[in-house]
C-alpha cells in the first residue's frame, strides 16, 4: 500500500465521508444495535460496497488509458445499479467532494477532464478517476474503496450507539483479511462491467428515501 | 461575498441571521446555509420567519462535526453554497451558519471570505478573557444579549475591553437583537465588507488566514 493510497483512505481527506454513515444512522433507527453493527458492514461489502469497487477499478482504467467515452457509459453503469435517486443524488455530491479536494492535491488533466465532462460524478467513478491521477493501481483503488466503505460505517457506529471506540477499530480490523482478498480479486479481473453480477442491496435503497425524509439526523446518507 | 457566522449554541445565530436578513434583503440578494447539528430546525426557524424565500435557505449534516465542516473538511458546504448561487444566482451575500460549537472553531479561509464570531452575555463574561481563534481572530465578534446583562450579572463593558485586548483593531460590536438598534450596527459592517469586496475585485484578506491562535494568557499590545 502506498503512501499516496493511504492518504486517499484517510478520514482526515477532505472529501466529505465524515457526514456520511451509509445507511447505518436509519438502520439504528429500525432497530439496529452495537452487536448487529458488524454484519451491516459484511452485508455492504459483499453487495454494494464491492460493486462501487469494481466500478472504481473499471474507472481507473478507463481514466489512465484517457478513455472519456469509457468513463461517461461507467457513469451511466453506476446509475443503472444504483434505483434509488436518494442514493445516485448523496454519491453525486460524494464524488463531486472528493474531486474538488483531488483536483487540488494532484493537479491533473484526468481530474480536470472528468470534472468537466460528467454531470453525474457517481463517488465509485470518481474515485477511480482520482486514483489514476494519483499513480495508484487497481488493487489499490479497490482497497481503498472498500476500506472507506467499512471505515465510514465503523466511524458513524461511535456517535450513533454508545461504544469503546477500540471496539469499532477491531470491526474493520477482523474485516481486514476479507477486504483485502476482495480488492486482490477485483483487481485481477478483467471483465468489463457489464458482466459483473449486480448488487442487490434492497433494503438499503428503500431505507435511503426513509431517512432522507427524517426531521432528525446527524448524517447526510 | 460568504460570510460565516459562528458560535456557541444559544449564542443567537440564527436570530442575527433572520435580523441581517430583513435588514438587507431589501437591497441585496442573500442566501443562507445551515449547518445544524441533529435537525433541520435552523433552517426551519429561518424559513418560518418569511424574511427570505424558502429556496434561498438549505441545510447539511454535518455528522455530529460542525468544525469539520467548517474547517477541515468544507467540501459539503462549499458543495451547499454553490448549489445555492447556481439554482438561486447570482447572489451577493451567502451566509454560513455554523453548527453551535465550541469556542476553537473557525471557517477555513476557504470557505467564508469574512466570518462573525457570536458570544452572547449569559454565557459568562469570562468568554473573551478565554480567547480562542474565534474570539481573538474573527474579523467580527458580536456580543449579543446585552438586554440579558443585569439578570445574568455579567459586566458587558469588561467582556468588551477583554475582547479588545485579544483583538487588537479588530472590531467588537455588543448589542441585543430585542432592542434597537438590533442588528443594524452588524448590517452596516456587513455593508461596508461587501464594499470592500467589490473593490477588491471579489478578494478579501479574512483575519483568520494564516494566523496562528494567540494562546496568551495575558493581555498584550500590538
Amino acid at each position: 500500500m502506498s503512501a499516496v493510497a493511504m492518504l486517499l483512505a484517510d478520514s482526515r481527506f477532505p472529501a466529505g465521508g465524515y457526514a456520511h454513515s451509509l445507511g447505518l444512522e436509519q438502520a439504528v433507527s429500525d432497530g439496529l444495535g452495537v452487536g448487529g453493527v458488524p454484519a451491516f458492514i459484511d452485508a455492504r461489502l459483499r453487495l454494494v460496497a464491492r460493486a462501487d469497487a469494481s466500478l472504481s477499478v473499471a474507472a481507473r482504467r478507463a481514466a489512465a488509458a484517457g478513455d472519456a467515452d469509457d468513463l461517461a457509459e461507467l457513469d451511466d453503469e453506476h446509475g443503472a445499479r444504483c434505483p434509488s435517486p436518494v442514493l445516485r443524488e448523496i454519491a453525486r455530491r460524494l464524488g463531486a467532494q472528493l474531486l474538488r479536494s483531488a483536483a487540488t492535491a494532484w493537479p491533473s488533466p484526468l481530474i480536470d477532464g472528468y470534472r468537466a465532462a460528467s454531470t453525474t460524478t457517481p463517488r465509485p467513478i470518481a474515485l477511480g478517476v482520482v486514483g489514476a491521477a494519483a499513480g495508484l493501481d487497481d488493487r489499490e483503488v479497490a482497497t481503498v474503496a472498500l476500506y472507506d466503505d467499512a471505515a465510514t460505517v465503523a466511524s458513524a457506529a461511535l456517535k450513533l450507539l454508545g461504544l469503546d471506540p477500540a471496539d469499532s477499530a477491531r470491526w474493520v480490523a477482523e474485516l481486514a483479511p476479507q477486504i483485502d482478498a476482495a480488492a486482490r480479486a477485483i483487481g485481477a479481473d478483467e471483465r468489463r462491467i457489464g458482466e459483473h453480477e449486480p448488487p442487490a442491496a434492497v433494503g438499503l435503497e428503500l431505507a435511503a428515501s426513509v431517512h432522507a425524509q427524517r426531521r432528525e439526523r446527524f448524517f447526510a446518507s | 461575498m460568504r460570510l460565516g457566522i459562528g458560535g456557541p449554541v444559544g449564542s443567537g445565530k440564527s436570530s442575527l441571521i433572520a435580523e441581517l436578513c430583513s435588514e438587507l434583503s431589501d437591497t441585496i440578494r442573500i442566501g443562507v446555509v445551515t449547518n445544524d447539528i441533529y435537525t433541520t430546525e435552523d433552517a426551519q426557524f429561518l424559513r418560518a420567519t418569511g424574511v427570505l424565500d424558502a429556496e434561498r435557505i438549505v441545510a447539511v449534516q454535518t455528522g455530529c462535526c460542525p468544525h469539520t465542516a467548517i474547517r477541515d473538511d468544507i467540501t459539503t458546504n462549499l458543495e451547499a453554497v454553490e448549489q445555492l448561487e447556481h439554482d438561486e444566482g447570482p447572489l451577493d451575500l451567502v451566509l454560513v451558519e455554523s453548527g453551535g460549537d465550541n469556542l476553537t472553531a473557525v471557517f477555513s479561509p476557504a470557505l467564508a471570505d469574512v466570518q462573525i464570531f457570536v458570544i452572547d452575555v449569559a454565557g459568562g463574561d469570562d468568554i473573551p478573557r478565554k480567547g480562542g481563534p474565534g474570539i481573538a481572530r474573527a474579523d467580527l465578534l458580536v456580543i449579543n444579549k446585552t438586554d440579558l446583562a443585569p439578570f445574568v450579572g455579567s459586566d458587558v463593558a469588561r467582556m468588551q475591553s477583554d475582547a479588545a485586548q485579544r483583538r487588537g483593531d479588530r472590531p467588537v460590536l455588543a448589542l441585543s437583537l430585542t432592542t434597537a438598534p438590533r442588528a443594524a450596527p452588524v448590517a452596516a459592517w456587513i455593508e461596508a465588507q461587501l464594499d470592500a469586496f467589490a473593490a477588491a475585485g471579489g478578494r478579501l484578506h479574512s483575519s483568520v488566514s494564516g494566523a496562528p491562535d494567540d494562546h496568551h494568557g495575558h493581555a498584550h499590545t500590538h
